[in-house]
């Protein structure tokens, strides 16, 4: 590349939080016309980095200098004049306003005058619509928009704005595969302008699909700056993690073949179609795909809280409809949510109020009261099985790690002695060290006999602890891999393709009828 | 003693309640005198605690699961209304020996009319998932247009006379019967609180609905029992309205909005769900009480008194939002919002990992 | 191409349902009564609504702005009461007798008032509906205790204050000789609702109050003035109040402090709900409002009419209050069944 002068530079730059090192001294550099990526795990330091960069946080030490200027005292407007965007997850967009406004509204509440006229939004944000490509109506209140527009919405007014360097915090999450090839386009015409685009990740998959180089941090350092093509999904995880991956691979040793859960052409309009599969004891079933895929949708539906609309569950053997979560318990199905913190924990309570929750019958006598001995008992059942850190039930929950939570929030539904246990996207978040131990306790559970449903975004995840794994596409089972084909030396590779490019395969329609099971 | 002591100290707000309570008393007992604390005062003040003491039991479970309900005074008139109305002899003619049978006609109406108040409120936000403020706004006014409608805005008088013997003026030593009623409902409703399985999810369901829900916890049930707990209450709050006075006249007690949300803050229920004790609250109102009685004592008018409990809101509210602060700045790293982002405890679990 | 309603085409939006709705109501309840009571449909009831509407109708405004930005106050009776009664003490004080002087004094009083509840609400981060509980409850009591609750009979109310209450701008003489007219203040109204129309869709402030209703976190982020925007809010629902206080003592030409706090608030608030504006902020509209103040004095004014009291209304409103919430909030929890959205936060 030619010796043009960088967007961005920053030397030696840390910040610490009441004690903690959140950056240790980073030093990078950004061309323009870049696709770069800030990979690393949460907690790595790579969105602390993005709020320095952005003005929202102050570093500690080192220098930030953009466009050729050290900043001093840099807060959101100062990064924002000198031409650094962020799009965070959430876009930031206001649902009430239309698509106009959302996209003129920071040219307007910052250079423009107290009066606002149409005319003015529609100069505004006509020129960003075309640029990207998209035709929109402006008027149209933002709230009405599918997800992959208004990210869009989003590119376009960061585009206003005259951003010369973009960030985008996870931006494939919500995306269909379809979406996420328009947005690659996108970024490329904008790298042809001369824009940087910077991804920030976690995810193996989004991150080769969209960068040319990646730039790993962990643990507060930067490990280092790397080109795409250089690495691959193992190499990059090393690096990300710090450790060797390799997880042991889960085989079933149950001989049943008497499914304890069957669900039959289940379908409710818009999340998936006519799913057929079942789940015998010691299997754990992995779902996967891109978001959007229904995986989800068909978790909650097991649970009682998204009824379908036609199709059959059987639950060893019986047909039930599932109207609610406690009527899912009594059918010995039980959920690991998707959204640790909002749906599955109650963060001011101690952990052992979280795990007698879910057990009032085991901890209360006939009356409904509460028997404190039991609650004590069972939460240092759950404590000492799921290999919790702290010992001492009584903390605040929120004072555990990501990964003991989870272990809570697992081993409360042990008590229940479920048929079925759903697991949707269990390790978001975890370190490493839990994630192995959650994944023992998962194998474990299995081969006690319970039938478990394993949905994940990460390949490595699946693979090695699934012994059946169903790709989902839209709603649709697009493919189903049975425990032979998962042996095969390249599945992982054939997996990681097919999550990534749906559309090179054309979809079939669910699995083999129970009676062929057996293998 | 040292387990008062324990029971006391275990909380620090629950104990400077405790600590102002007691000082503001030894400051009343020499500023105003004896009489304010002689058995004639004593006995006035209790019973007006119970009156009102039902309605913020009432308003405090409401905010405990994350909500406010602004119909406590409404549907707490609306069932004196019906027990008035039957005691006043419109409906079922009096004799000279059913007496006691009307009494205890109108005390089921009363009650009855309460847990429907309740049934309807609940219904709304369990069933229908209106917001509680705005469902209880509107039922507030539901309430007080049908009291109107029947009413015409008159007065109802009760021609029972062994009603209001009864539940005024019956009294145990110095205390009026319906205090100590007041104490045991308490006691009782903070018994189930804390020791029940459906008490707990009350807690649970303010501080997080959702994850109530994800718990396999019937939610809807949890919130519609506690409405008809608090209509319950209403009723009972009712019955002393009605005893008081004899009669019952639509409107009263509209004042009791404000006096109940501050009863509730003042007694560090947080108006956002999920905590508050009993015991305090229970606290907070004798300490209300006393204030309410020492303005009176030292010849203030009801706006003075409106004006210091105005007053004790903001301070009160200002005080909590600057603790909660201070103990929640060692968690949160500086320039972001007030509430914990997924960063701020990504960060924090992190240092738990290397701590571990 | 989708052929435009004339509303549409009026308005540069569709009605939304709660309006539409409200109209339905409006239309029936009109019929109905109509039928009954054929004096209903004349000019009286009409210019009785407008006439004691309009000043309603100011402090619904109000109470529009501060739910679109994402907050309840329920203090702008009491500083209605405040503002306006302190300016005419003043007025009568200093010895002079214009209007002019008691409006300035009210209107900036009430922005006062409604900056104080603004610096609260901001620097507290605590529930709007008990800050301004709290806070109405503080303003009256002062006034209460430093400038006494002292009434004015007509003798004293100030003459300008008089002239302006009985200001008409349409009078029908009916064939019995009495008069019916239509007071100014609608007129006043009107321009407060293109001024406030104007503020909310045209200028920098107004969207601004829409972004933050919408997203504060968001609003943040791009650098809108969050602090400015609420004390705009809060300042201008003051001096509407103060500005709804004068009109109201000159109507009566009776100034009793004690009325008007305590009694209205909830109920415009409902009103203003039932309109379409939501409690989570961003949302809502000036006809909605408008619309829903309407169907309120329908049934404050109008009973009579059917030959019921006026202590029936309460009901009637309660009743359509509880109806409209009902249809509102089912349909908003079946949405929210269907696309998965757990939280109502």
């Amino acid at each position: 590349m030619a010796t043009t002068s960088p967007l961005l530079v920053a030397k030696n730059l840390s910040i610490s939080f009441g004690g903690v090192r959140a950056l240790k001294g980073i030093d990078l550099e950004i061309q323009p016309g870049e696709i770069r990526c800030l990979a690393g795990e949460n907690g790595s330091g790579k969105s602390t980095f993005v709020k320095i960069v952005s003005g929202v946080y102050q570093a500690d030490g080192g220098d930030l200098i953009i466009g050729g200027n050290t900043a001093h005292h840099h807060n959101p407007i100062k990064a924002s004049d000198a031409g650094i965007q962020v799009i965070f997850q959430d876009l930031s967009l206001f649902n009430h306003l239309s698509v106009g406004e959302n996209i003129a509204i920071n040219q307007l509440i910052h250079r423009g005058s107290w009066r606002i006229s149409r005319n003015r939004i529609r100069e505004i944000a006509e020129p960003q619509l075309a640029k990207v490509g998209v035709d929109l109506d402006l008027d149209a209140p933002v709230a009405t928009l599918s997800m992959a527009n208004k990210q869009l919405v989003a590119i376009c007014r960061a585009l206003a704005m005259d951003a010369q360097l973009l960030f985008m915090d996870e931006p494939t999450t919500a995306l269909t595969s379809r979406e996420v090839h328009r947005l690659l386009e996108i970024v490329q015409g904008l790298k042809e302008e001369g824009l940087s685009v910077v991804f920030i990740s976690h995810k193996l998959d989004e991150i080769f699909s969209v960068a040319d180089s990646i730039t790993v941090f962990r643990d507060g350092d930067k490990v280092g700056d790397f080109n795409a093509e250089d690495l691959d999904e193992a190499s990059l995880s090393k690096h990300m993690t710090g450790r060797e991956v390799s997880y042991g691979r889960y085989h079933r040793v149950h001989e049943e073949t008497a499914p304890i859960l069957e669900v039959k052409n289940l379908t409710r309009t818009t999340n998936y179609t006519d799913l057929s599969f079942d789940v015998r004891p010691g299997d754990i079933v992995g779902f996967t795909g891109l978001l959007g895929a229904g995986r989800t949708e068909l978790a909650l539906s097991l649970f009682g809280l998204n009824k379908p609309d036609s199709g059959q569950i059987f639950v060893e053997g019986k047909e039930v409809t599932i109207s609610a979560p406690w009527d899912a318990m009594t059918h010995g199905i039980a959920l690991v949510p998707e959204n640790r913190l909002e749906q599955g924990l109650f963060g001011d309570q101690s952990v052992a109020a979280n795990i007698s929750v879910a057990v009032p019958d085991l901890v209360s006598n006939s009356l409904g009261i509460l028997r404190a001995a039991s609650v004590q008992e069972l939460s240092h059942q759950v404590v000492h099985d799921m290999g919790v850190n702290n010992k001492n039930t009584d903390v605040k929950i929120s004072i555990l790690s990501g990964g003991n939570q989870q272990k809570v929030v697992i081993g409360k539904w042990m008590l229940w002695n479920p048929r079925i246990l759903v697991l949707d996207s269990p390790t978001v978040g975890i370190d490493i060290g839990s994630k192995a131990e959650i994944y023992d306790r998962i194998h474990t559970l299995a081969s006690k006999g319970i039938g478990v449903i394993f949905i994940s975004d990460e390949v490595g995840e699946i693979a090695a602890n699934c012994n059946r794994v169903f790709v989902m596409h839209e709603g649709e089972v697009l493919r189903e891999f049975r425990e032979d084909d998962m042996k095969a030396k390249d599945f992982k590779a054939t997996l990681a393709g097919l999550i990534a490019n749906p559309d090179s395969v054309s979809v079939e329609s669910g699995s083999a009828p129970a009676e062929k099971v057996g293998e | 003693m040292l387990r008062v002591w324990k029971f006391v100290s275990r909380d620090r707000e629950f104990g400077s309640l405790v600590a102002t309570t007691v000082v503001v008393t030894g400051v009343l007992y020499i500023a105003v005198g004896g009489r304010m604390f002689s058995s004639l005062g004593i006995s006035s003040m209790a019973i007006q605690i119970a009156e009102f003491g039902f309605l913020a039991l009432g308003m405090g479970l409401a905010m405990l699961m994350g909500g406010i309900d602004l119909s406590v005074a409404a549907a707490a008139g609306l069932a004196g209304l019906m027990g008035a109305m039957v005691m006043s002899g419109s409906i079922i003619p009096i004799t000279e020996t059913n007496h006691m049978l009307i009494v205890t006609l109108g005390v089921v109406a009363t009650l009855g009319t309460g847990m429907l108040t309740g049934a309807i409120n609940g219904f709304l936000i369990a069933k229908v998932s209106v917001p509680p403020i705005l469902a209880t706004l509107g039922t507030m006014i539901f309430f007080t247009g049908v009291g109107m409608a029947v009413t015409g805005g008159n007065s109802v008088g009760i021609e029972v006379p062994e009603f209001s013997a009864l539940f005024a003026g019956t009294k145990v030593s110095v205390f009026p019967l319906m205090f100590l009623v007041l104490v045991v409902v308490f006691a009782v409703v903070a018994f189930l609180l804390n020791k029940t399985v459906t008490g707990r999810s009350v807690y649970l369901f303010g501080e997080n609905e959702v994850a109530l829900r994800f718990s396999g916890v019937r939610t809807e049930r949890t919130v519609m029992m506690t409405y008809l707990l608090i209509g319950l209450l209403m009723g009972f709050a009712a019955l002393l309205i009605i005893a008081r006075a004899n009669s019952m006249r639509i409107g009263y007690g509209e004042g009791y909005l404000l006096q109940a949300i501050l009863v509730v803050v003042l007694a560090g229920f947080n108006p956002f769900g999920g905590k508050g004790r009993i015991s305090s609250l229970f606290v907070g109102l004798i300490l209300l009480q006393l204030l309410a009685t020492s303005i009176t004592a030292f010849g203030l008018t009801p706006y003075h008194r409106n004006l210091m409990f105005g007053l004790i809101l903001l301070i009160v509210m200002g005080i909590n939002f600057a603790v909660n602060r201070t103990s929640r700045a060692k968690k949160l790293m500086p320039g972001v919002a007030a509430a914990p982002t997924t960063e701020a405890i990504i960060l924090a679990e992190r240092d738990e990992h290397i701590r571990q | 191409m989708l052929k435009k309603s004339p509303f549409r085409m009026l308005f540069n939006r569709a009605m939304n349902p709660m309006e539409r709705l409200l109209t339905v109501v409006i239309i029936a309840y009109v019929a109905f009564v109509s039928i009954r009571n054929p004096l209903f449909f004349g000019p009286q009831a009409l210019f009785d609504i407008l006439s004691s509407g309009a000043g309603l109708m100011i402090l619904a405004l109000g109470v529009l702005i501060v739910l679109i930005s994402g907050g309840i106050d329920v203090s702008f009776a009491a500083i209605a009461v405040v503002a306006s009664y302190t300016a005419v003490l003043l007025a009568r004080a200093l010895e002079t007798d214009s209007l002019l002087f008691i409006l300035f004094v009210s209107i900036g009083l009430g922005a006062v008032l409604g900056s104080i509840n603004a610096i609260i609400v901001h620097f507290y981060k605590l529930p709007t509906l008990i800050v301004t509980l709290a806070t109405a409850s503080v303003f009256h009591g002062i006034m209460a205790i430093t400038l006494g609750m002292k009434t004015f009979t007509q003798t004293d109310v100030p003459e300008s204050m008089i002239t302006f209450g009985r200001w008409y701008v349409w009078s029908i003489e009916a064939e019995d000789g009495s008069r019916t007219s239509l007071s100014g203040y609608v007129v006043i109204t009107g321009f407060v609702m293109l001024v406030t129309w104007f503020i909310l869709y045209r200028t920098r402030m107004g969207r601004s109050v829409f972004a933050v209703g919408s997203s504060e976190e968001a609003a943040k982020r791009i650098g809108i003035n969050i602090f400015g925007t609420r004390l705009f809010v809060y300042s201008y629902v003051g001096m509407l109040s103060g500005l709804m206080g004068v009109m109201y003592w000159s109507r009566l030409y009776y100034i009793n402090p004690d009325i008007l706090y305590g009694f209205v608030e909830l109920s415009i608030i409902a009103a203003v709900v039932i309109g379409g504006a939501k409690l989570t902020g961003g949302e809502g509209t000036i006809l909605g409002a408008l619309l829903g103040l309407f169907v309120y004095q329908l049934f404050s004014n109008t009973l009579v009419y059917l030959g019921l009291s006026p202590a029936w209304s309460q009901l009637f409103f309660g009743s359509v209050l509880l109806t409209m919430l009902v249809i509102i909030y089912y349909r908003q929890r079946q949405a929210n069944k269907k696309a998965l959205v757990f939280s109502t936060m």
